[in-house]
């Protein structure tokens, strides 16, 4: 499990976007991240604290889930103690702290393996679904938000427009299970659910991971094109270089593509960075319909067995996500928009 | 998928898994949340004190060659069956298709819920067959003494664990003493006296009431999965439990908890020529819809525990389908301590309001057998009527309502697909003999503590294969039990006295007797046995699987090492 | 967790997916920029008034307590337009009063979002310093507070109800609209007026109401349409996962959900309450974003 202070990492990666890169480098941006990456301690903090307790006056707990229903409340005491769940909450909680700030996330009580094994598995099933539908919506956005950009309000514009916000509106689950319906039931094109590991059958990784990849990737693409297009369109019509390259000739696509979608395209990353936070949430759903095995499913399974270790781990996972999408959102509006200054935007 | 049946509570076909079916609402396929469900279940299994097995096999023989039963009666239709091949098969999560805590005998929870992978490591004592005749598997044979307080069981001689080691009494003393020391509510729930082995095949064992039921008993239980010792104490309990070694036809290739399990052909089983099958997988999926989205898509070959009638005829429409044959009723529990069922009058207005048949008819196309007691077609002991049982009769049931100035009721069960429509169908019902019934869906964990508070009425499954075993009576019936709604010393002692006979037909005749005590004191009516199906693409075949063979609780005991894939 | 994630996605980049308005707007475009709000918002309108008015007044049955004598009826039986489900109830009957759930939480949460989150967001953008720290740091702790959990101790520990819903949903709706309120704020804090006001001595809440407020309100009911419309689809998340509105009362959540077992065999029980849900949630995003597109207009 990384830790928080790996935060920066993400951040600056490829070194064409120079501009923006020394920007980043200035002085005041270091200090912003540290302060950002302190304050982001507090809210990780916040987030499992508040799970543990949350967790913990859910009826039932563990021992009892794991006995059953005709557990007498002796066999549950003993399975309790054994547990260690009959220590009080606070202590309970500060284990879990001790042990993570060594390293460790403890063992999940049902199986008694480690939590740090369990997410090393679940968490490249659900990455890879991630970065799969992240590839197909960017891949298709761009040059849709292009095409779209070159004659505003044309026919190509209006029809993208119109069509992406009809997939903005639908839900992922609705999606999921249309897919489902057509491709898998009627059409028998595409597997609807299981996973297959890419070392087993790259084909069969890519195919099983199809439809729930397509579910979140449609409501990804439809934003990010609107995104992008807003963005190009308003360059085109109102800034100052544009003007001057028109002037001396310039074609229209070079401008697009060498100019304004070069600014654009920070934009874009922001958007990606935020909504990689928030997309974890949707992959419970999404995991449950198509029977993934990736961290959604896990967290929901181990939240109906009271599993705790398992719980807190998946949720500190996807609190540090969060934290780091957002913190990376941060820096690329605040470079971008110069009027949020470092000092406000914390 | 397992089952539709409410019992959630208790029973492993509690369950039953659906997608998502515990504590999603009517559904597809999440998975159900709680696999929690299927610990619980498990838990009864094999419950208190037994009964007589009438087992009809061979008593003590059964040595060696005698490929008894297992094989030969049970083959399928279609053919001689071929070697090879390997066969996936699917279950539903938050029932067969969970198994978070592993599948060592002594920790598996989930034990009688996952009795397909463990009965494919483990092999069992004996085997339930066809007809619900008992088979010997890795026991030879049984006898009961001293007025069915001691058992002595046989073993297969020569049998040896996928380890090499020799499968023996030393082994089953080993396993037994170590399941009673663990605290897995999944062990019987017996009063073991002592446990010896005086031969190297033979186990004897004290019990301290008499229990005729023991053998029947013994399916579904983890006394039935022997694990090699000495794998055991090599791996250690944490690395046996993800990675089991036993002396049934398969081993274990691969392990992902609760979603895919892989198993290998066991070079030393027991038995020449078996199994068929050089591999066979257990794959998790969220329900009977998804179970067939898969198989379409060729996903899996077969499925267990089929339950939502809907899809019946898809299915059917391209794949082998087999209703397995039922053994555990609907019941309705009320609670006979607190008003208003304390009071016999409302007790009655119940069984008056309540159609069975209509409901049978609507919602299942009457495609299930209408009880009147905790016995079914499918199991031991069954009665199709019950002397003095009050059906349905609205008139009734107006003027008892009309005398009690009406009847406010709680009427809840555990959240899940199958019984969506039930609870909502009864409603209706008894609305129009002037019931209110509020109907609620609880997970199982808030359904535990609804048993520990002020109850009415709930919808529930009793019964078993064996009425001794599963969930179903004690459970549902006898004062001992937490979710029982019924305190009576008459009836306890008619329900415990029951198992002890080692004779059959005195078990029946005391049966009966509780069937008919129970309708006399209007304690809770009987509806219908639900049963699952079993799927398998053309070509599969196996006992269990494209034959019938009673469920012990939930779903029918596969034998594994009879399938076969041409 | 779906449900911050879809919540907090228009939060922070909002602007980004209204369109801007065409250039110049001649008379053709006039028309077409009244139909762009005229449509929608005859949608919307026959929406409410289907979900919530019709049952009232038109001839339209109780959506449960139906009879099994009428179970499974086809689509265009006498009576029943849509048919009837498993245990006789009328499914178009259902569809609306299902509607009426799913909108009544969806403007529940909304509107709950809207005023607290709004008040706290302005607040502060408009103060800034450590209070806008510690409020902006809490409203993280929410966004990333994982609403799975949330849901499930909510609906277990509650039980599962419509009331409980807006309960859970609303913990991610407030911090959505308070991001969206403080980047507003910040946008509007340097303009002269706002400046002229402070420095004129008027005081904090006084500057806050007078004159923040008015400028960001706009923006923020604009969002608060497109609110209603994530949080319809959010409630439909919640009920299908079992922790929203119970069944045998219906939302279009928990009809999907119930439907989605028998997909294969009867997929109108999933395509029925999808398509609801989807014409709904489309009607009032687009209303949302041709008002948007009106105002940044001006």
């Amino acid at each position: 499990m990384s830790s928080v202070a790996s935060a920066p990492l993400p951040a600056p990666r490829a070194g064409e976007r120079a501009g923006a890169l020394a920007r980043l480098a200035a002085s005041p941006m270091l200090r912003f991240l540290a302060r950002r990456i302190l304050v982001a301690i507090p809210v990780l903090w916040g987030v499992t604290f508040l799970t543990f307790v949350v967790i913990n006056h859910l009826p039932g707990n563990a021992a009892q889930q794991l006995l059953g229903i005709n557990a007498t409340k002796v066999e549950v005491h003993q399975l309790s103690a054994k547990l260690g769940l009959d220590k009080p909450l606070l202590t309970r909680y500060g284990d879990w702290l001790h042990g993570l700030v060594t390293g460790s996330l403890g063992h999940s009580l049902a199986s008694g393996q480690s939590v740090t094994s369990i997410l090393g598995s679940d968490l490249p099933i659900t990455f890879e679904l991630l970065a799969f539908a992240f590839i197909i919506s960017l891949g298709l956005a761009v040059p849709i938000a292009l095409l779209a950009a070159r004659r505003p309000y044309g026919v190509f514009d209006r029809l993208s427009m119109v069509l992406s916000m009809a997939g903005l509106s639908i839900a992922n689950y609705i999606l999921a299970l249309v897919l489902v319906y057509f491709f898998a039931v009627n059409l028998n094109w595409l597997p609807a659910l299981g996973w297959v590991p890419p070392g087993k059958s790259l084909g069969g990784n890519i195919k099983t991971l199809t439809l729930p990849a397509v579910s979140i990737a449609v409501s990804l693409l439809c934003f990010y094109t609107r995104l992008l297009r807003a963005d190009l369109v308003q360059q085109l019509r109102s800034q100052d270089y544009v003007t001057t390259a028109r002037a001396k000739g310039v074609g229209p696509w070079r401008i697009i593509l060498h100019h304004v979608l070069r600014n654009s395209v920070f934009g874009l990353i922001t958007a990606v960075a935020l909504n990689l936070g928030t997309l974890l949430g949707v992959t419970v759903i999404i995991e449950q319909i198509f029977g993934l095995p990736g961290i959604g499913h896990e967290l929901l399974s181990a939240i109906n067995s009271r599993d705790i270790p398992v719980v807190e781990g998946a949720v500190f996972v996807f609190g540090l996500l969060v934290v780091l999408a957002n913190l990376l959102a941060d820096l690329l509006y605040a470079t971008l928009d110069p009027r949020v200054k470092y000092g406000s935007a914390d | 998928m397992a089952a539709d049946h409410p019992d959630e509570l208790a029973s492993p076909r509690v369950a039953p898994a659906g997608p998502s079916r515990i504590e999603r609402p009517p559904g597809g396929r999440c998975r159900r949340w709680s696999m929690a469900v299927a610990c619980v279940c498990v838990i009864l299994s094999v419950a208190a004190c037994g009964g007589s097995s009438k087992t009809s096999s061979s008593g003590g023989s059964g040595g060696s060659g005698a490929s008894t039963a297992t094989s030969s009666s049970s083959s399928a239709p279609a053919g001689p069956a071929k070697p090879g091949g390997s066969l996936t098969v699917l279950e539903s999560s938050g029932y067969a298709g969970d198994w978070p805590t592993g599948l060592d005998p002594a920790t598996n929870v989930n034990g009688a819920a996952d009795q397909s992978q463990m009965n494919a490591i483990f092999g069992q004592l004996w085997e339930l067959q066809a007809n619900g005749h008992l088979t010997p598997d890795l026991a030879t044979g049984y006898t009961f003494s001293n007025g069915g307080k001691t058992v002595s069981i046989k073993l297969r001689p020569g049998a040896k664990f996928s380890d090499g080691t020799p499968f023996n009494a030393a082994a089953v003393v080993f396993n037994w003493k170590r399941d009673l020391a663990s605290p897995c509510t999944c062990k019987p729930i017996i009063e073991v006296g002592a446990i010896s082995a005086p031969s190297p095949n033979t186990v004897k064992l004290d019990l301290k009431v008499p229990d005729g039921a023991f053998i029947d008993q013994l399916q579904d239980s983890n006394f039935s999965w022997i694990a090699s010792p000495t794998a055991l104490k090599k791996m250690g309990a944490k690395a046996f439990k993800l990675k089991p070694v036993g002396a049934g036809p398969f081993t274990v290739g691969s392990d992902t908890l609760s979603n895919t399990l892989v198993l290998k052909k066991n070079p030393n089983y027991w038995q020449k020529g078996r199994p068929f099958l050089d591999q066979l997988t257990f794959k998790t999926t969220s329900g009977d819809e998804t179970a067939l989205e898969a198989m379409q898509s060729g996903q899996g070959d077969a499925y267990e525990g089929m339950s939502t009638l809907q899809l019946v005829n898809s299915f059917k429409s391209k794949f082998n389908v087999v209703a397995e044959p039922s053994t555990s009723p609907y019941d309705i529990q009320l609670n006979t301590k607190i008003p208003p069922f304390n009071d016999k009058r409302a007790r009655l207005a119940i069984y008056y309001a309540t159609d069975t048949q209509l409901l049978d008819q609507k919602l299942f196309n009457n495609q299930y057998k209408v009880v009147q007691g905790f016995t079914a077609p499918g199991g031991l002991f069954y009665s199709p009527t019950v002397p003095g049982y009050p059906t349905y009769n609205l008139a009734k049931a107006k003027a008892l309502v009309k005398q009690l100035g009406g009847l406010n009721i709680n009427f809840f069960t555990i959240t899940q697909p199958a019984t969506h429509d039930m609870m909502v169908a009864m409603q209706q019902m008894w609305k129009q003999a002037g019931i209110n019934a509020s109907i609620h869906f609880y997970s199982l964990a808030s359904l535990i503590q609804q048993f520990q508070g002020k109850w009415q009425i709930a919808f529930q499954t009793a019964g078993a294969w064996d009425p001794a075993g599963g969930v179903g009576l004690a459970f549902r019936f006898t004062s001992t039990s937490p979710f029982s709604g019924v305190h009576d010393p008459k009836l306890d002692k008619l329900i415990l006295g029951a198992s002890a006979p080692v004779d059959p037909a005195a078990r029946k005749q005391l049966y009966d007797q509780a069937a008919a005590y129970i309708a006399q004191n209007a304690y809770g009516p009987f509806m219908f046995p639900i049963s699952n199906y079993n799927i398998a693409i053309h070509g599969v075949q196996g006992p269990g699987l494209t034959t019938p063979i009673p469920s012990v609780a939930v779903n029918p005991e596969v034998l594994w090492e009879e399938v076969s894939k041409s | 967790m779906a449900a911050p994630t879809e919540l907090s996605v228009p939060g922070g980049l909002e602007p980004a997916i209204i369109v801007p308005p065409p250039a110049a707007a001649g008379r053709l475009g006039r028309l077409r920029a009244l139909g762009g709000i005229w449509l929608p918002a005859f949608l919307v309108a026959a929406i409410l008034f289907l979900c919530f008015l019709w049952p009232l007044i038109g001839p339209v049955s109780q959506p449960t307590g139906g009879t099994i004598l009428n179970a499974n009826l086809p689509s265009f039986s006498s009576g029943h337009l849509l048919g009837t489900d498993s245990t006789g109830n009328d499914e178009w009957s259902r569809l609306l009063y299902g509607g009426r759930a799913s909108l009544e939480v969806a403007m529940a949460v909304t509107a709950l979002g809207l005023v607290i989150g709004g008040l706290l967001g302005a607040f502060a953008g408009y103060v800034g310093g450590w209070r806008d720290s510690v409020i902006m740091r809490i409203l993280d702790v929410l966004i990333a507070f994982p609403s799975l959990v949330l849901a499930v101790a909510i609906a277990e520990r509650l039980g599962p109800g419509e009331v409980h819903a807006i309960w859970a949903l609303s913990f991610f709706s407030v911090p959505a609209f308070a991001r969206i309120a403080r980047a507003a704020t910040l946008r509007v804090r340097e303009q002269n007026f706002i400046v002229a006001a402070r420095l004129s001595g008027s005081g904090y809440l006084r500057t806050l109401l007078r004159h923040v407020a008015p400028n960001i309100f706009p923006e923020l009911i604009t969002f608060g349409l497109l609110g209603i419309g994530i949080t319809v689809v959010l409630e439909g998340a919640l009920s299908f996962l079992g922790l929203g509105i119970p069944a045998p009362a219906p939302s279009w959540g928990n009809m999907i959900a119930q439907g989605e077992g028998i997909l294969s065999a009867q997929p109108k029980f999933v395509m029925l309450p999808s398509a609801a849900l989807f014409i709904t949630t489309v009607s009032f995003n687009l209303l949302g974003e041709s008002l948007r597109a009106r105002w940044s207009d001006r």
